[in-house]
């Protein structure tokens, strides 16, 4: 199967310097990215990453006394391409703060509890129909530690592979109503509107399924469209 | 449909998800890959010189007959059943990271070449880049590296360190800086 893959809308993708995001001015080119036709390298890929990459399941809430704390929440992501066609088999990588905005990682060195039940680190694989279901608990709120300091609104971050090389993506979700999302750089890099809209899950009332979370939605496009038989 | 906007990694990338031995791409379940094994290292720093640690790399190559695990490569039906052709590997307190792969063979009309990721707090969008090996006469014909401005083409290319080891800096920003492709 060929996959293309068109150049993007940079109004739909952040800027690459954030002003007051101050790593951004040193890690980021100063010369002209290099345009290249995409050869077979690029329009390839990994499909299969699992024996690189262990499973660890979509299941990070925890369970009867080894719960973490915090807002319960079910979240229903389906992956698909740029002709919305379901991207099944793909290895995705999810990871976030717990309940108080703390992760479990050694540079977090915020005063916010760590949760002794809380890792939140999954990582799974999407289903025929691109769907992927995550059972966590609702992130908190943290705050960078940078001189004018900003607080990052509840977000969860994923990495995905898609069918090639140039369909790779790590992104974050954000949670409707936030009133941090209206300040947040990294949301805010994004200039278009309508694109940061699309990084913000909907919440859904919960069918047919016990009422003990909040339900959300999600969708995540990766780039990439079948190529048609009348391509040369 | 349109794509989802990139973001950084952030400073919090689980170090569980660089999984013991992903930075190894010679074998696959036990299996030992086809062709010379050779060892790619070296240091991430950015524009003021610092060495970066905890940057995340991956990287993407055909097996030894130049033949990508892919449906879209003409010839997968023969492409070498212990090679997966991709590896994660971070940079750790030196900034310095380090794979262990089969050297590439050539894919039709390139020269034998390693395509990186690199992804980092700091950095919104992931960036691409490609290594090409010291000494192969086809760097010359190859489109990619003659796509980047001549004067920029040199740092694009790994240096030979010892037989099977190559040595392949990336600066971020700055003198010297890695020419990095736009897509
Ligand atoms: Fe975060």
């Amino acid at each position: 199967m060929h996959t293309v893959i068109a150049p993007r809308d940079e109004r739909t993708q952040p800027a690459r310097i954030v002003p007051g995001y101050p790593q951004t001015p040193w890690r980021n080119p100063r010369e002209p990215l290099v345009r290249r036709v995409p050869t077979l390298s690029e329009l390839t890929g990994p499909l299969a990453v699992a024996p690189r990459l262990e499973l660890l399941g979509g299941d990070i809430a925890g369970h009867g006394a080894k719960r973490a704390i915090g807002q319960l929440m079910h979240l229903k992501v389906r992956v698909v391409d740029e002709d919305g066609a379901p991207v099944g088999g793909t290895v995705v990588e999810v990871w976030q703060a717990n309940g108080a905005g703390r992760y479990s990682h050694p540079n977090d060195d915020d005063h916010a509890p760590v949760d002794a039940n809380f890792y939140g680190a999954a990582r799974l694989v999407t289903d025929d129909t691109g769907a992927f279901e995550l059972r966590t608990v609702k992130p908190g709120a943290y705050p960078v530690p940078t001189r004018d300091g900003w607080w990052r609104p509840p977000h969860i971050h994923f990495s995905l592979f898609g069918r090639v090389w140039l369909s790779r993506l790590v992104t974050q979700m954000y949670f409707p109503g936030e009133p941090l999302n209206a300040q947040d750089r990294i949301l805010n890099a994004v200039p278009d509107a309508a694109a940061r809209e699309r990084l913000v899950a909907r919440l859904v009332s919960p069918t047919g399924e016990p009422h003990d979370a909040l339900v959300f939605v999600h969708d995540i496009v990766l780039r990439g469209r079948k190529a048609t038989p009348t391509q040369p | 449909m349109i794509p989802t906007g990139e973001a950084t990694i952030g400073p919090f990338f689980p170090p569980r998800f660089v999984d013991a031995g992903a930075n190894d791409l010679t074998q696959l379940a036990g299996r030992k890959a086809q062709g010379e094994v050779i060892q790619i290292s070296g240091c991430v720093r950015q524009e003021d010189g610092e060495a970066l640690e905890n940057l995340v790399l991956e990287i993407w190559q055909p097996d030894a007959k130049g033949i990508y695990r892919h449906p879209a490569d003409p010839r997968h039906a023969e492409a070498d059943a212990d090679f997966l052709g991709w590896g994660r590997a971070a940079t750790d307190q030196e900034g310095n990271y380090a794979f262990r792969t089969v050297r590439p063979g050539a894919p039709a009309g390139r020269a034998p070449h390693v395509d990186f990721m690199l992804m980092f707090s700091g950095l919104m969008r992931i960036l691409k880049t490609t290594l090409y090996f010291e000494g192969e006469a086809a760097n010359g014909a190859d489109p990619v590296l003659a796509a980047v401005p001549a004067a920029r083409r040199a740092l694009l290319v790994a240096r030979r360190e010892a037989p099977g080891k190559y040595r392949f800096e990336l600066k971020l920003r700055g003198e010297h800086e890695t020419p990095f492709f736009d897509d």
